[in-house]
């Protein structure tokens, strides 16, 4: 068996009374999209956000890359190979879309101006939107800034890329824009852990889903076994309110 | 303003030409632009009121040389201590201030701790009685130290009167513009740190970067109350003997006893650099997109 990208190990995390996260193991493969559901306040965003440490576990293991994070190892150098994207996007308002997919490569990665800005031209015609790479933020679609957000973290040459609700604060016309930024990203051997509820995205392009509740991990399997014939109750239960909706 | 809003802002909007919440708003049929050229900016009306005490102060000086003209060469070195203090405590005001406010927010509770304490006894003291301390209680203080530990060059200490008022202003004021980069800070979307982070940045990376830039623009008409506001105390630095333009002023006055001309020259003097400092900073909010909603 290869060693797996990302490896969870019985992790537990509180936030003052609520048990977040309560003995997750989790192992991800490399090229392997993961596409995590469940209810809300089940501990899918938590899981995520621990992957790159923005939570901290309060037990348990977590090595990303081969680095595990409990170690005061430099915390940096796993985010440098994780790339997140965000709910509600998170591109940095006072620079244009080109200096939002620069900053990082020029700060982080030392790499020259130049080099970075034809990275970033090349990710923007990748995510379609090279024609706004002088715009500000605030002047894009909500389709828009998520497909700069994700050219943004591309920018960094990651090897795992986090996704956490990417189209949920998205009108209806926009998601599938982004949605099929990400199955790209798919079928090129990315690999992916996504907190999603897009049942679409999950059959075209997981490798596995994993269900959550309360803090656990419920069920797992490929996607349209677990769709179809989800073998707990409350995976049946949450199943049918989210495919009836 | 939510803190959503303000980073999905495009840069550079102009203000000046929408009367939203502006001063200007007040007065629509004011809203003719003056072409800056001196600026590169259209300047808002308001430079009239600058440019009408100007004329008045020239006015005065050549209509009535006598007194007005031996009050300005009498006052002019007074006028550029005030000038040079206002503009040295600033900067130095500014660090206490993003440090303050840093240290204010900071996750380690021992330094969050220290530049709370720092806020609150600052806060609570008068600048008078501060600079009184720094003048005649800090020399003290320090030559008491300065025996105690046998180093001659503290035991011989020498207040210098500049330094001391300058001290006085920036601790005093550090403390106020603290509290205002705090704001400003914890008003920028805790998102941003989380995106900046999560692409490999550090804290002070992602501070200077991504927070700082957006903060600045936030706290920027805090900021520039906050100067104005110091340039007019620093008329207080007069009474611990700093020659500035209050001090001088009443110098002139002892001498020829003229107390209307002399303190209504005076008054028009700092309110003229007051009035002009107000403008600059309101072109600098336009110029930023500040307030352009």
């Amino acid at each position: 068996m290869v060693e797996p990208i990302i490896h969870m190990e019985d992790v537990h995390k509180r936030f003052g009374r609520v048990h977040a996260l309560r003995g997750v193991h989790l192992d991800v493969q490399v090229g392997e999209v993961v596409v995590i559901l469940g209810p809300s306040g089940s501990g899918k965003s938590t899981l995520l956000r621990c992957i790159n440490h923005l939570e901290v576990h309060d037990s348990g293991d977590i090595v990303v890359d081969g680095m595990p994070l409990k170690s005061a190892a430099d915390i940096n150098a796993v985010r440098r190979e994780v790339g997140m994207v965000f709910q509600s996007f998170n591109l940095f308002g006072h620079l244009t879309v080109m200096d939002n997919l620069t900053l990082a490569q020029c700060v982080v990665r030392k790499r020259p101006k130049d080099e970075a800005k034809e990275m970033a031209l090349k990710l923007l015609s990748k995510v379609g939107i090279s024609e706004k790479a002088d715009a500000y933020p605030g002047q894009l679609s909500g389709g828009q800034q998520q497909r700069v957000a994700i050219a943004r973290a591309l920018a960094m040459n990651p090897k795992i890329m986090l996704f956490d609700e990417p189209t949920s604060a998205l009108d209806p016309e926009m998601i599938k824009e982004v949605l099929d930024v990400m199955q790209a990203l798919a079928v090129e051997g990315m690999t992916m852990v996504v907190v999603s509820h897009e049942m679409g995205f999950a059959r075209a392009a997981a490798s596995r889903c994993i269900f959550m509740d309360e803090g656990q991990i419920v069920e797992e399997g490929p996607p349209d076994g677990l769709f179809l014939n989800p073998e707990k109750d409350r995976t049946k239960v949450f199943l049918s309110k989210v495919l009836q909706a | 303003m939510s803190p959503l809003s303000q980073f999905r802002k495009p840069r550079g909007i102009r203000a000046a030409r929408t009367p939203s919440g502006d001063d200007e708003a007040r007065t629509p049929e004011e809203l003719t632009h003056i072409d800056g050229a001196a600026l590169g900016y259209r300047l808002d009306p308001w430079w009239w009121l600058v440019v009408a005490v100007a004329g008045l102060i020239m006015l005065l000086i050549v209509v009535r040389a006598d007194p007005y003209l031996n009050i300005l060469l009498f006052v002019r070195d007074g006028l550029l201590v005030t000038v040079i203090l206002t503009l040295s405590s600033f900067v130095l005001i500014m660090g206490v201030g993003i440090v303050g406010g840093l240290g204010r927010i900071s996750g380690n509770r021992v330094i969050r701790f220290v530049a709370s304490l720092y806020v609150e006894i600052v806060r609570g003291i008068p600048l008078l009685v501060q600079l009184m301390w720094w003048y005649f209680a800090a020399p003290v203080v320090i030559q008491a130290i300065g025996n105690a530990l046998d180093i001659t060059a503290l035991a011989q200490y020498r207040a210098n009167a500049i330094f001391l008022a300058i001290m006085g202003l920036v601790v005093c004021y550090g403390a106020y513009m603290s509290e205002i980069f705090r704001a400003g800070i914890t008003s920028i979307h805790r998102g941003q740190m989380e995106a900046a982070r999560s692409l490999g940045m550090n804290y002070l990376q992602s501070m200077r970067y991504v927070i700082l830039p957006q903060a600045m623009r936030v706290v920027l008409p805090p900021v520039g109350n906050e100067f104005i506001m110091l340039l007019k105390d620093t008329s207080l630095v007069s009474v611990v003997a700093v020659a500035d333009l209050t001090r001088r002023g009443r110098e002139f006055m002892a001498i020829h006893f003229n107390p209307i001309e002399v303190w209504t020259f005076i008054a028009l003097l700092y309110l003229v650099m007051t009035l002009f400092s107000a403008r600059l900073i309101a072109w600098l909010e336009k110029r930023r997109g500040v307030g352009a909603q």
